[in-house]
């Protein structure tokens, strides 16, 4: 086991610095030029070249990576143009935001969609699994913009009990931070649930008709018993990395629903970094993101090899 | 088919330890029926099936594939598919009808009084627990016992089916045992409460020959140091020989013959078991080939009428478009066929 987790680790180097090239690189095949942008209308061409100079957009390209890994290594991911602050600074600010919603919807979509998908399974070809396929498909199928609007529209706009948009800290009023939070939070959780109830679903389906399921039922135990205790601990391993896989698309994925609630997270913050051609700050989030969809991976590996006693003798 | 089985000239052999009758029955089926209700069809998997298991005694209930023998087990213990199996007919253990009692109760004997092993040891263990918990999880559930109780309990049954070192090989999972160590750790978790009554289906069919021997040879052990009555499925005539006392053969859902494993063996009254014995291989008489019973099991959703197996059959006759009785040709040996005594057709063949 300590074997593979070894493994596992040093595969992470590569990994990570083919990520560190694809990130550097990406921000110089955007179109434009920073320095120009920031100048302002018509600059002169020393106002330019200061500029260029206090960024470091003068050094040759290999030069301009180390600076900026030597910098990552350090916690320093630049500083932005725009808002002129340390890039780590606005991640810390923005990221707490993100993973509250992202832990919220994760959590919202483990529940109902493990839940719904054991219930489907056992109620197989019944009535209860049909209204449960049509559900996890609606969740699949509806766009996350117009649930969040319809959701804005009936809970804010017509009964008036959440707020329609903005964000609460936690810190400040965990009751307005629930109110604030918890549209988005179901937004974002009702596509994953949906995926994991279909995956669930046939899982369990599968288990369910295994042999030692019948060796089960054979020795005389309870129903609850073979399904929870027998049936579900083998389903649910794959659900392990489907989970992990989808709470790192959440932390990237939820950029249009952050728009509609007005939520200042990641998804806002990458998005004025584009338009602005912000370059320090589109680089710090996404190595921010792609640094968490690695430890999620890595995670999800190392749960699914405790929970597999094959792989961990 | 050749002259391999003459009529045999002495009487069929007395059976003094059966006279107890039906006092030493501790499991009998009557008319048990089991269709299975498809989108157009339904297929009736067993039709009519009755026998009785002794006490301490083993019965082979031999048929090929789909012939229903592994449906009629799993009707024994209601494991069967709630949703499209139909059950019919009486299935009397201790005093009760089996088809009749709650789901609760039924939970009461299963893995208690009857238990059951399967034929793929392969998979019949959960891959996610160590073999000692699942052994234990049998007594636990069944015996009212601490859980240190039940593991030492537990260990002790695998001592008991002859796994080497019980106490570590009770710490592992069943993907670190061979085939064979797995099938003696369902036997342990199936005769863990000491059941009345085991089925074995097809117990030895995904195992080495040389295991088949080794596990036959331990539930004969078993059965007569605990006195558990087993029923022993297989399509197997070997096994039959080497480890059953009464045999019924089944044919398409139907008990064709049934007697003691003598009877049936060196006097067969239905062609099919003729059949079944002809294309056994055997290493003390020289055979040219094995004879193979032409033709194929009749469709179950249409099943024929009168005798079905009377269309691969070389003792056909007009009659045969009727169905026939259960006739008895002996004490405690009956055959499904107009034709009984078939010996006097021995120069037929």
């Amino acid at each position: 086991m300590l074997r593979l987790l070894g493994h596992r680790l040093l595969q992470l180097i590569p990994t990570i610095f083919i990520l560190s090239l694809i990130i550097f690189s990406l921000q110089h095949l955007l179109p434009g030029d920073p320095a120009l942008a920031l100048a302002g209308e018509n600059p002169d061409p020393e106002t330019v070249a200061a500029i260029r100079a206090r960024y470091g957009l003068d050094q040759p390209i290999f030069m301009q990576y180390l600076y900026w890994v030597g910098g990552v290594l350090t916690g320093d991911l630049g500083l932005s143009m725009r808002h002129n602050l340390p890039v780590t600074t606005l991640v810390l600010q923005k990221l707490p935001v993100t993973l509250q919603l992202a832990i919220m919807g994760i959590v919202l979509a483990l529940v109902f969609g493990v839940v719904g998908g054991v219930i489907a399974a056992v109620r197989r070809n019944t009535s209860i699994d049909y209204a449960a396929n049509v559900v996890s498909l609606a969740g699949i199928s509806v766009p996350n913009f117009w649930l969040g609007i319809m959701l804005i529209l009936l809970f804010s706009i017509q009964l008036r009990w959440l707020p329609a948009s903005g964000y609460v800290p936690l810190s400040v009023d965990w009751r307005m931070n629930l109110a604030t939070t918890v549209m988005p939070a179901f937004v974002l959780g009702t596509a994953i649930a949906g995926i994991i109830m279909r995956h669930t679903r046939s899982a369990m389906i599968q288990a369910l008709e295994s042999d030692y399921v019948r060796t089960a039922r054979a020795k005389g135990l309870s129903p609850t018993v073979v399904v929870v205790k027998h049936a579900m601990r083998n389903a649910l391993t794959p659900i392990i990395t489907l989970g992990a896989l989808e709470f790192g698309a959440l932390l990237s994925g939820a950029v249009l629903t952050e728009q509609i609630f007005a939520i200042p997270g990641f998804g806002k913050l990458i998005v004025d970094a584009v338009f602005t051609r912000d370059y320090a700050v589109v680089q710090g989030v996404v190595l921010v993101t792609a640094l968490f969809y690695i430890t999620l991976n890595l995670l999800a590996d190392i749960g699914y090899i405790l929970a597999n006693p094959r792989l961990r003798s | 088919m050749d002259a391999s089985n003459p009529p045999p000239a002495q009487e069929p052999l007395a059976r003094d330890d059966r006279a107890s009758g039906s006092d030493g029955a501790v499991l009998t089926v009557n008319d048990l029926r089991v269709c299975f209700a498809g989108d157009r069809t339904t297929t009736t998997a067993v039709d009519g099936v009755s026998f009785t298991l002794r006490k301490g005694r083993s019965l082979g209930v031999v048929g090929e594939s789909g012939s229903g023998k592994s449906v009629s087990s799993l009707a024994v213990l209601r494991l069967l598919p709630t949703d499209s199996a139909q059950i019919s007919g009486e299935i009397l253990f201790a005093g009760q009808d089996l088809l009749s009692i709650g789901e609760k109760q039924m939970r009461n004997l299963r893995g208690n009084q009857i238990s059951m092993i399967f034929q793929e040891p392969m998979t019949s263990l959960n891959p996610s627990y160590t073999v000692g918990d699942q052994v234990a999880e049998t007594i636990l559930r069944h015996r009212s016992v601490s859980k240190a109780e039940a593991w030492t309990q537990a260990v002790e049954m695998l001592r008991l089916v002859r796994i080497p070192s019980p106490e570590t090989r009770a710490r592992q999972y069943p993907h670190n045992l061979s085939g064979g160590m797995r099938q003696r750790v369902m036997i342990a978790m199936a005769l863990a409460c000491e059941p009345q009554v085991l089925i074995a289906d097809e117990p030895t069919t995904a195992l080495d020959v040389t295991i088949q021997a080794q596990i036959l040879d331990l539930l004969e052990n078993l059965k007569s140091t605990t006195g558990t009555a087993i029923v022993l499925i297989t399509h197997d005539l070997g096994v039959v020989a080497e480890a059953c006392d009464d045999v019924i053969v089944m044919y398409a859902g139907q008990v064709v013959e049934s007697g003691s494993v003598e009877q049936i063996f060196s006097f067969p009254q239905h062609p099919y078991t003729v059949g079944l014995l002809g294309s056994l291989p055997r290493l003390d008489e020289e055979r040219d080939e094995l004879v193979a019973i032409g033709g194929t099991v009749p469709d179950m959703t249409q099943p024929p009428a009168g005798c079905r197996f009377a269309a691969r059959c070389p003792f056909r006759i007009e009659k045969c478009a009727e169905t026939p009785p259960m006739l008895e040709v002996n004490p405690g040996h009956t055959s499904r066929c107009w034709r009984t005594p078939l010996e006097e057709l021995a120069d037929e063949f």
